[in-house]
């Protein structure tokens, strides 16, 4: 018996990102392990958020990079709108698109600097740190310029998303953090850096940022 | 809230598309809309019932009404 299967066609530009997705991380991945093996970067003095940081912030670059490349092409912009019918972008959707993978991808960057760094030194020299940290400013700086740009663009769906996951976000950390600092003072948990408070916030904003978007049918 | 938009899209034959461009917003709020997971905002709302020619009341259900 011969059975024919067609994949439904909303599942094919699904399966061409995960591809996309495979191929820019593992790319990035074996780049990563390059460096490592070369001595050039220092793992072994990571810590838990160090590790975390660095795993977001591949993820933001590669995601980034993906919808940034992709927005090149209309037709493709299209394909993520509307993954099950045949519309092209209009520029001013593809441009929206590049928009936020700009911001998308200098999160990215930004999480990752500070990490990158450390681990390319035994001892940070003040005129590097300083360089990095200018670099940072300037970085992040343009990153809000384009945020602020993507938010006036963007339509009244995507604001509620935005506007609600910031509040759910302020609702759970605000309550761990207090929590957390009063084990801290009453000497029950261990102390955390400002670098850790960090890293658990983007890390809780993006699993956040992807649960309201599913609520509203966004992903 | 229940809602008749997909019909009114129908009869039209416009494509979700085609509705978010006549309404400036992004096709994702037309699908939200329409499958019910968002409510629109009420300057949305007259938008769209200016544009299919109806009363608000006779495009959303207000079901706790």
């Amino acid at each position: 018996m011969n059975v024919v299967s067609e994949t439904p066609r909303n599942l094919v530009p699904r399966l061409i990102l995960a591809g996309v997705g495979l191929l820019f991380g593992g790319g990035l991945g074996y780049l990563v392990g390059r460096l490592i093996k070369s001595g050039a970067l220092d793992a072994s003095r990571f810590g838990w958020s160090d590790s975390l940081a660095t795993l977001i912030a591949a993820s933001l670059v590669v995601i980034g990079l993906i919808i940034g490349l992709a927005s090149f092409s209309r037709k493709a912009v299209g394909r993520m709108i509307d993954s099950s019918g045949t519309h092209v972008a209009t520029p001013a959707q593809a441009s929206f698109y590049m928009q936020q993978a700009i911001v998308i991808f200098l999160a990215g960057v930004l999480m990752a600097a500070p990490v990158v760094t450390a681990a390319s030194f035994e001892v940070i020299p003040m005129v590097v740190a300083s360089i990095v940290m200018l670099v940072i400013l300037a970085i992040f700086l343009v990153q809000t310029v384009y945020n602020l740009v993507v938010w006036r663009r963007s339509d009244e769906l995507l604001r509620r998303v935005t506007s609600e996951t910031g509040a759910v976000c302020f609702w759970v950390l605000q309550g761990l953090l207090f929590l957390w600092a009063a084990a801290e003072k009453l000497e029950l948990a261990p102390k955390l850096t400002a670098w850790d408070i960090m890293t658990v916030l983007m890390g809780t904003y993006l699993v956040v940022a992807s649960i309201m978007s599913a609520r509203r049918g966004l992903s | 809230m229940k809602n008749r938009l997909k019909v009114l899209r129908a009869e039209r034959d416009w494509s979700q598309a085609d509705l978010a461009d006549r309404l400036d917003v992004s096709r994702q709020t037309v699908n939200a809309i329409e499958t019910g997971k968002y409510d629109p905002s009420l300057p949305l709302a007259f938008k769209i019932g200016r544009l299919f020619e109806q009363p608000i009341e006779t495009i959303f259900d207000d079901e706790a009404a």
